[in-house]
């Protein structure tokens, strides 16, 4: 489970396993403790925000992005890197304010009010979409949505079964606010695509005829 | 004013023409959306109109959006304005018989239309597919609707215009203004006629037109069903009405604009394009206002959530309402658009407005709205919880769909090779696209699935009983105040 100074330490890949099979111990467990943000951010978010980018960037130096073209899209090692790194700031910032976001909303809802326990959420909900993005080792646009999309609801569910468990809130206060978690989340989603897209337009990334 | 008067001369509410609409919206939803599913299906099988012209794309599409939005969608919003103008007003419709004639004729129109656009009848604008005689009928139900609204306020027996009713008053105003000047033809034969205007000017007046049906009919209309119906199921006040009216006139003032974003990069003035892209994203604040009004006053209203499976459609419709006018604005600036135009991004984004708001919305209303209508119980609080994840899964699956495929497509098209040529063909970037449209399909039959199910549930809510009769407030038993 995310650490407790007074429990024993337990790994990355444990709580994956446990947010697979046991979600709801995950965020009993959490209920009880009083994780440090600096622990769960150095433990477990620069590490779950590392692992997309990296699958990325070995896909699609290996193989190129296909959209289901005919050539697949290639682009050079050196802007491989660079969308790479970028990809890692956008997803550790992505975490880091989703974080604050739902600490920010916890006065609303009166939950729990810490960050840790915020930051201890979303990398529970972080963990399986970052093992999930093994499948950009395959960069194949839409093969890379089929196996997302199920790894997104399973987040989803993490998210509105977990947040009133772990937050010591009503499961209806739970799903109001999960509710309004959700939103910021698609919109911080479309903010990503709309940056990109804008990037691509003032020539970097692919290069296309504008 | 003309009463619902009981034997007795007491005054009720004409709640029976809101019924009707209703469960005409419900009619219109299925066949709206099973033409949405079919011309889907087409995108991934062409060969499934068997060569017949009234099977094909070109004219169930058109039969889809109008279904849709003028059959489903303004057959929910007659109704829920009727219902509400009388509340918030304390007085019975001013004019029933005309209510009556309004709703009718509304779905008598809608029926012809779609019927005229299955043999092929289209004037070729988009939203505004049906010929003159059609137009001419819908400007005048549309009248009718406005003089029964407008005729109620007049007879209000408390000072105070609510909210919800001055978006209803916009939409009303607003779309006539819209659909009339965008109508504007020379009729050449029965089924035939030319836009008076030409060239650029009929495509910046179309998209004028275009955006604020969008703006003023799925928008506003909708946030006045919101304004009206969320505080009643929340059992609260509104957490800002100040803000609501605020925000009201801040929306009218700036939707107005915006169309012009839809022709980027198209032969218009460049300053037109810029000018609708700046007020695009000015809209933002006022549609977040409202988005932030309805959240907070949800928030409060949590307890409600354990017996009410309709509140969950609503909060759901919030974040999709904020998902929709945020990527809005953020489509419309130019170098957003340059890759989005003329891309599945746009039909992703048109449904995650359409089905995660409009719709989910109205299924919130209608569950709470078709039980007081007979004053009976929901006949199944599980059916609507299923119907709630079956309505979230289906958008989902939607725009996720229409995420992957805009955003290669635009992609691609735009891709050069080191000759400077497209690097790929049209032809080859849509055979790409069946896996996508597959998973669209899915999305949207999902969503309808869960619309059947609803329907099957309000139907044994309300099968074998009356209309209730409900009685206006005493004079001088309630406060200013809705």
């Amino acid at each position: 489970m995310i650490d407790n100074n007074n429990r024993p330490r337990r790994g990355r890949s444990e709580l994956l396993l446990k947010v697979l099979f046991r979600p709801r111990v995950v965020f009993e467990d959490l209920a009880k403790s009083e994780p440090s943000p600096y622990r769960v951010f150095f433990k477990y978010l620069i590490w779950f925000a590392l692992l997309p980018p990296l699958f990325a960037y070995v896909g699609g130096s290996r193989y190129g992005w296909d959209l289901g073209a005919e050539h697949p899209l290639m682009l050079s090692e050196a802007e491989l890197r660079v969308v790479s790194v970028f990809y890692y700031f956008v997803l550790l910032g992505g975490f880091v304010l989703t974080a604050f976001a739902s600490q920010w909303m916890s006065a609303t809802y009166g939950a729990r009010d810490s960050l840790g326990v915020h930051m201890a959420m979303v990398a529970i909900l972080a963990a399986p979409i970052a093992f999930g993005s093994v499948i950009h080792l395959y960069p194949h646009v839409f093969t890379n949505l089929l196996v997302l999309i199920p790894v997104l609801c399973w987040a989803m569910y993490l998210l509105y079964v977990g947040l009133p468990i772990s937050l010591g809130i009503s499961p209806e206060r739970g799903m109001l606010m999960a509710s309004s978690l959700v939103g910021w989340l698609l919109v911080g989603f479309v903010t990503l695509l709309g940056v990109t897209v804008a990037l691509w337009v003032n020539g970097f990334g692919p290069s296309i005829g504008i | 004013m003309a009463g619902n008067s009981g034997s007795n001369g007491e005054m009720y509410y004409h709640d029976s023409v809101v019924r009707f609409l209703v469960m005409c919206s419900l009619v219109w939803i299925v066949l709206g959306m099973s033409a949405g599913a079919y011309v889907a299906a087409e995108l991934i099988w062409p060969g499934i109109d068997f060569g017949q012209p009234w099977l094909s794309f070109g004219r169930l599409r058109p039969l889809h959006t109008n279904s849709v939005i003028f059959g489903f969608g303004v057959s929910a919003l007659m109704a829920t304005a009727f219902y509400s103008v009388q509340r918030t007003c304390h007085i019975p419709l001013a004019t029933p018989r005309l209510a009556w004639a309004t709703a009718i004729l509304w779905q008598v129109g809608i029926l012809t239309g779609g019927l005229s656009l299955l043999a092929g009848i289209n004037a070729g604008k988009e939203y505004a597919e049906l010929e003159w005689p059609f137009d001419i009928v819908i400007t005048i139900v549309w009248i009718c609707f406005g003089v029964v609204f407008f005729a109620t306020i007049a007879h209000r027996r408390i000072k105070q215009i609510y909210v919800s009713n001055w978006f209803y008053g916009g939409l009303i105003i607003v779309v006539a203004m819209v659909h009339v000047v965008n109508s504007l033809a020379m009729p050449a034969t029965l089924f035939k006629s030319y836009s008076i205007y030409a060239g650029a000017q009929d495509a910046i007046v179309q998209w004028w037109y275009g955006h604020n049906a969008v703006g003023f009919l799925l928008t506003g209309g909708f946030l006045g069903m919101l304004y009206y119906f969320l505080p009643k199921q929340a059992d609260r006040p509104i957490w800002s009405y100040k803000l609501s009216v605020v925000a009201f006139w801040a929306f009218t003032y700036s939707y107005i604009w915006a169309g012009p974003h839809h022709l980027h990069y198209n032969a218009i003035p460049d300053w037109v394009q810029n000018l609708g892209m700046v007020m695009s994203l000015i809209l933002l604040a006022p549609s977040w206002a409202t988005m932030i009004n309805g959240i907070m006053t949800v928030s409060g209203a949590w307890k409600k959530l354990r017996t009410d499976p309709a509140l969950k459609f609503i909060v759901l419709s919030l974040a999709f309402y904020g998902l929709a006018t945020f990527e809005g604005p953020m489509m419309a600036i130019k170098s957003v658009n340059v890759v989005s135009h003329f891309t599945d991004w746009t039909i992703g984004h048109v449904h995650s407005g359409a089905l995660g708001w409009n719709a989910m919305i109205v299924f919130g209303t209608y569950y709470f709205l078709a039980p007081r209508l007979v004053g009976a119980e929901l006949y199944s609080v599980r059916l609507a919880n299923v119907h709630f994840w079956l309505a979230l899964a289906g958008t989902m699956l939607y725009i996720l769909a229409m995420w992957g495929a805009g955003v290669s497509q635009g992609l691609l098209w735009l891709s050069l090779d080191h000759l400077g040529e497209p690097s790929f063909s049209f032809k080859d970037i849509m055979a790409s696209m069946p896996p996508y449209y597959l998973l669209r399909l899915i999305g949207g039959l999902t969503f309808l699935t869960g619309a059947v199910l609803m329907i099957f549930n309000l139907y044994m809510t309300m099968r074998g009983r009356e209309t209730l009769r409900v009685r206006p407030p005493e004079v001088g038993s309630v406060r200013e105040s809705t």
